[in-house]
């Protein structure tokens, strides 16, 4: 007994180095892989960015690490989406913020009345705000000038930082247009896993059909497959949508179900919804997400 | 070490002690069940709780889930008194049903309220040290590791108070009625405890963590020792162990704490049910081998004991007259003459003095049926200690 005392006792001690705090930089906690995105854009290297989720991570399913503690702790800003994107996590930033904590809810600042509201909950809205590059915009804004007021002597870098990501967004903004206006209004049918491109459709007029948002219950029925089916035979749809951070096994039983009523309707690829890419390719960027997400809709569905 | 590391192991350390004390009696009593059973069985008094507050934080909602706790262990007794089902059965019957009322509670009246199942029955270890208690302005610390730290004093005092009670209750019911104090008082006393505990502890950790906490430490020490407050004392240990050497090994593997921390519950289990002294798998198996030689060496005296021949004595052919493999018969007349009972002089074995003493006395316990008495007469004549 003395000897397994003496063990734990070790492995405490050997443990109790104290984290060195690497520099005098602001740091920074994000939760999602966009948010974090945006951040590294306005902060550059002035300030030291964390970020919660990886790549592919689903935010409603996050479970926190021993490692998310201390990057928790250790920050001196919290950037998250809001909007109870975060489940739980959220709860957890609102008590922090109780205790002097900066914790900025993105998806919060924005005007309530734009957003699009959930059928079920009243007073909630659909989080996927990320998905009109107007939000995305505020979004930046918001972090600039909360970046600014922590760290006053960096805010030129960051405002320039800003300039120059808003000029990047713009440009986005109308190559996405250009994009969309080569698919013919009627030929703008969006059908994905789960209703996260709510947003995207109401700004570029696509009619979006989220198979798992079309039930109450979250798991997609044979009832909801059935009338789905249908909906894609009567409109002509030429392809569905998987997602990255959504099991592909719901689409392919839609694609099934549209197939055996000798309709033809292929797979257009796999979108990006909740998490970006993996970090260093293309897509781990949020312009670079969207341009992938935009091209493989519009190259299917032409 | 920072602040929020050195609170999440008090939270781990001071939730694993509340857990084990509790958790020694439901084993002991073969109840250990009831912990998982409680810990889902709460949620319709979770829920009612918040239609009459509107706040999840009220302490109202735990008082309400202990209170369904305890209802829950009185239905579990009613249904087991009918004699018509087992105890696990009605356990089985009983926690399902109660969830199932809260889950359509919270369907039919609380579904534009952020009370999904999730939000009300995941604690999460991880965010204890973010959720703070103020009293005016000044901080006092992290809110669970008040909570559990009120609840392990009260869990304290209860057992230093009425240990003889529960010692006599847990073992014997009849004796402990006919000294006047009724087990029934004591049974639900320890399962309101249990309850209050449970419906704390998952309030600051989590499901999984505490019916771990609440069940492996025992269930560990319970293969040491048989001891009451030894078994209790281990338990503790073991729980703190786990607790603390848990949080390292997440910190280590950059892992979630609470999965981290039933890990080592879990191998601390296993170790212990491997190498534990008596109980242990390893010496299990050690001691049936011992019986097996035992049992041959018994055989063989017997065998000498009863031929005088000169030819059934001889040493090449032991294997053809008793039956035996080459290498077992070597143990077995090793072990014989290592105890002084044989001697071989011309490869013919014959007993000594001592060997006929031992066959006699063996003789005579198998004659008259008093085997239990050969365990005492190996003692007597030291075999298997050089």
């Amino acid at each position: 007994m003395k000897k397994i005392l003496f063990i734990g006792l070790c492995i405490v001690l050997i443990g109790c180095k104290n984290p060195s705090s690497t520099s005098e930089k602001l740091n920074v906690v994000t939760t999602t892989t966009m948010i974090t995105d945006l951040v590294k854009n306005i902060g550059g290297d002035a300030i030291e960015i964390n970020g919660l989720m990886g790549a592919g991570v689903d935010p409603h399913l996050f479970k926190a690490s021993e490692g998310d503690v201390s990057k928790l702790y250790h920050a001196d800003v919290i950037f998250y989406n809001g909007l109870h994107l975060e489940g739980k996590l959220v709860e957890v930033f609102e008590k922090m913020e109780s205790q002097q904590k900066k914790t900025i809810a993105l998806g919060e600042q924005l005007d309530k009345d734009g957003l699009i509201g959930s059928d079920y909950f009243a007073s909630n809205y659909d989080p996927h705000v990320w998905f009109n590059i107007q939000y995305f915009k505020e979004f930046a804004n918001t972090v600039t000038q909360v970046l600014s007021e922590e760290d006053p002597k960096n805010s030129e870098l960051f405002v320039a930082n800003n300039n120059l990501f808003q000029k990047k967004l713009t440009d986005l903004e109308t190559e996405v247009k250009a994009i969309i206006e080569t698919l013919p209004q009627e030929k703008r049918i969006l059908v994905t896993a789960h209703d996260a491109f709510n947003y995207f459709g109401k700004e570029y007029g696509f009619n979006v059909v989220g198979l798992q948002g079309l039930s109450t219950a979250t798991e997609a029925g044979v009832q909801d497959v059935q009338k789905l089916s249908d909906f894609i035979i009567e409109n002509k749809v030429k392809a569905i949508f998987i997602e990255s951070s959504v099991p592909r096994r719901t689409i392919e039983a839609l694609q099934q179900a549209v197939l055996s009523k000798n309709h033809e309707v292929i797979i257009g690829g796999s979108l990006f919804s909740d998490a970006l890419g993996d970090a260093n390719t293309v897509e781990g960027t949020y312009i670079g997400m969207f341009l992938y997400n935009v091209t493989t809709i519009v190259n299917a569905l032409k | 070490m920072t602040n929020p590391q050195i609170e999440i192991q008090l939270i781990g350390v001071v939730v694993a002690m509340a857990c084990a004390i509790p958790g020694v009696f439901l084993v002991l009593r073969k109840m250990s069940l009831i912990s998982d059973a409680i810990s889902h069985s709460i949620l319709p008094g979770i829920v009612i709780g918040f239609f009459i507050t509107q706040d999840l934080n009220s302490p109202l909602l735990i008082l309400l889930a202990a209170l369904t706790g305890v209802i829950t262990v009185v239905l579990v007794e009613v249904i087991q008194k009918t004699g018509l089902v087992k105890e696990d059965t009605a356990i089985g019957l009983v926690f399902p049903s109660l969830f199932s009322i809260g889950v359509i509670l919270i369907a039919k009246n609380a579904n534009d309220v952020h009370l999904d199942v999730d939000a009300v029955l995941l604690g999460e270890l991880a965010f204890a040290p973010f959720d703070r208690l103020f009293i005016s302005g000044m901080d006092m610390g992290p809110k669970s590791l008040w909570v559990m730290g009120i609840i392990l004093i009260i869990t304290i005092l209860l057992l230093f108070l009425f240990f003889k009670e529960l010692k006599v209750s847990t073992f014997d019911k009849g004796l402990s009625a006919a000294l006047g104090f009724s087990p029934f008082v004591m049974h639900y006393g320890l399962m309101s405890v249990s309850s209050i505990t449970v419906v704390g502890a998952f309030d600051a950790v989590g499901a999984i963590l505490v019916v771990a906490f609440m069940i492996a430490p025992a269930a560990t020490a319970y293969l040491l020792t048989a001891n009451l407050k030894k078994m209790l004392l281990l338990s503790i240990l073991f729980g703190a162990f786990s607790a603390i050497s848990g949080y390292w090994l997440a910190h280590i593997l950059d892992a979630s704490i609470s999965g981290s921390m039933t890990t080592v519950l879990g191998l601390l289990f296993f170790g212990v049910y491997l190498f534990a002294p008596n109980k242990g798998l390893l010496s299990v198996l050690y001691r049936q081998k011992q019986q097996r030689t035992e049992v041959s060496l018994i055989t063989f005296l017997l065998h000498l004991n009863n031929h005088s021949e000169e030819n059934e004595r001889h040493i090449n052919h032991l294997n053809e007259h008793i039956n035996w493999q080459k290498v077992r018969s070597k143990t077995v007349v090793d072990l014989a003459l290592k105890n002084n009972m044989i001697s071989i002089s011309n490869n013919i074995v014959s007993l000594t003095e001592k060997g006929k003493e031992f066959t006699n006395l063996a003789l005579k316990y198998i004659m008259t049926n008093k085997d239990e008495k050969i365990e005492y007469m190996k003692d007597d004549f030291f075999l298997f200690r050089g």
